[in-house]
């Protein structure tokens, strides 16, 4: 049996149900934040492009932003029959590629789309229960909804499971 | 400042011409290099969103070997020479006298002999633009990675990038001539916005 696959594309979101897999391929500073209720079996992805609108001048996809990425996520999973008191995040992804021509003292991307991830989870009282980020490598994730697993993959590190 | 989205097609052309210049010269000493005949095609001018400009180097997931370098001087912005996994592999086993198909991983010996290519490459890329357009443009280090294609790009102008809506740059690919070898590539030139401008002038473009 094939399962369905869900590619969640830069700046996307995407929610459904077991037994879909939800995949980004080729994250780099991008970070897919993942959000999962083990009970009811549904979660979703985003694929965050950068931390919050006000690095940016305009406001559409709420996929492309870390902040509006997790209300976003909320909202779509909760008629879903997802229980916010049992949802876990997980996060992969922002790299800092290129390190040797980033100015020193300066804080990359990457960097700074995890720290906006995990503040925009902590303000929603989402708890982060696995992280595969940083480093200077890109990272593809599936996101199996039937088993909860998180596989990661890339070029240079192989393959892991969160 | 220049709007990207309303570029006239004399501009587009001047950019084309400005671009078959650098990839020209980078062609040549590609081909001095390899000992092979290099074909570049015509230069294209591309603006996109930002969530798509992974597309731009192939399908996000294949491997590509990339050298980014700062362009600085009298113009900004950063250069990029890319190759496919399977044309750096062969880049590699040109320049180290290896039996085609022995390249086989990216270690030190490969990864310096990318990273030089590509820095011999963007050299002469920016000297022709140099010299065609009476500027002093200087480029920095190199810097190599080997990685997959949609992480590559979009995390070039998250990082270095000033604008996050459209961005812009000017795609020349070039491919070996009736070789055994597959042996393909894109050269990139990415200026800052304000480059261009300076670009126009330097071309009494008005």
């Amino acid at each position: 049996m094939t399962v369905p696959r869900i590619a969640v594309g830069v700046a996307g979101l995407e929610v459904a149900t077991a037994p879909t897999s939800l995949a980004a391929v080729g994250l780099g500073s991008c970070v897919a934040v993942m959000i999962y209720d083990p009970v009811a079996k549904v979660g979703g992805m985003a694929h965050v492009l950068l931390p919050s609108p006000a690095s940016s001048r305009r406001f559409e996809s709420p996929g492309r932003f870390a902040q509006t990425a997790v209300p976003a996520l909320l909202e779509q999973l909760e008629p879903l029959g997802a229980d916010l008191r049992r949802l876990t995040a997980r996060l992969v992804g922002g790299a800092s590629m290129f390190a040797n021509l980033t100015p020193p003292g300066s804080i990359q991307m990457g960097e700074r789309n995890v720290v906006a991830v995990r503040e925009a989870l902590h303000v929603h009282g989402i708890r982060v229960i696995g992280e595969q980020v940083g480093g200077d490598y890109g990272r593809s994730v599936e996101f199996n909804l039937q088993t909860g697993v998180v596989t990661v993959t890339s070029v240079s590190q192989g393959v892991a499971h969160l | 400042m220049v709007d990207l989205r309303s570029l006239s097609e004399l501009e587009r052309d001047a950019l084309r011409e400005v671009a078959n210049i650098g990839a020209g010269h980078a062609a040549t000493a590609l081909s001095q290099m390899t000992n092979r005949t290099i074909m570049i095609a015509v230069p294209e001018v591309n603006v996109r969103r930002l969530e798509e400009v992974a597309e731009l180097v192939g399908p996000p997931d294949t491997v590509i070997a990339a050298v980014l370098m700062h362009m600085m001087g009298d113009l900004t912005g950063r250069t990029m020479v890319i190759f496919p996994d399977s044309s750096a592999k062969a880049v590699c086993d040109i320049l180290l006298h290896r039996t085609p198909g022995k390249t086989d991983t990216y270690n030190d010996m490969e990864r310096s002999t990318l990273r030089e290519t590509g820095n011999i490459l963007s050299s002469a890329y920016l000297n022709a633009l140099s010299d065609f357009m009476g500027m002093m443009l200087v480029p920095s280090v190199p810097s190599l990675v080997v990685d997959l294609a949609g992480a590559v790009l979009t995390t070039t102008y998250l990082n270095f990038g000033h604008d996050r809506e459209f961005i812009f740059c000017i795609d020349t690919s070039f491919r070996v001539e009736g070789a055994d070898e597959a042996l393909t590539g894109q050269f990139l030139l990415l200026p800052d916005l304000p480059s261009l401008n300076a670009i126009f002038d330097a071309i009494r473009l008005d």
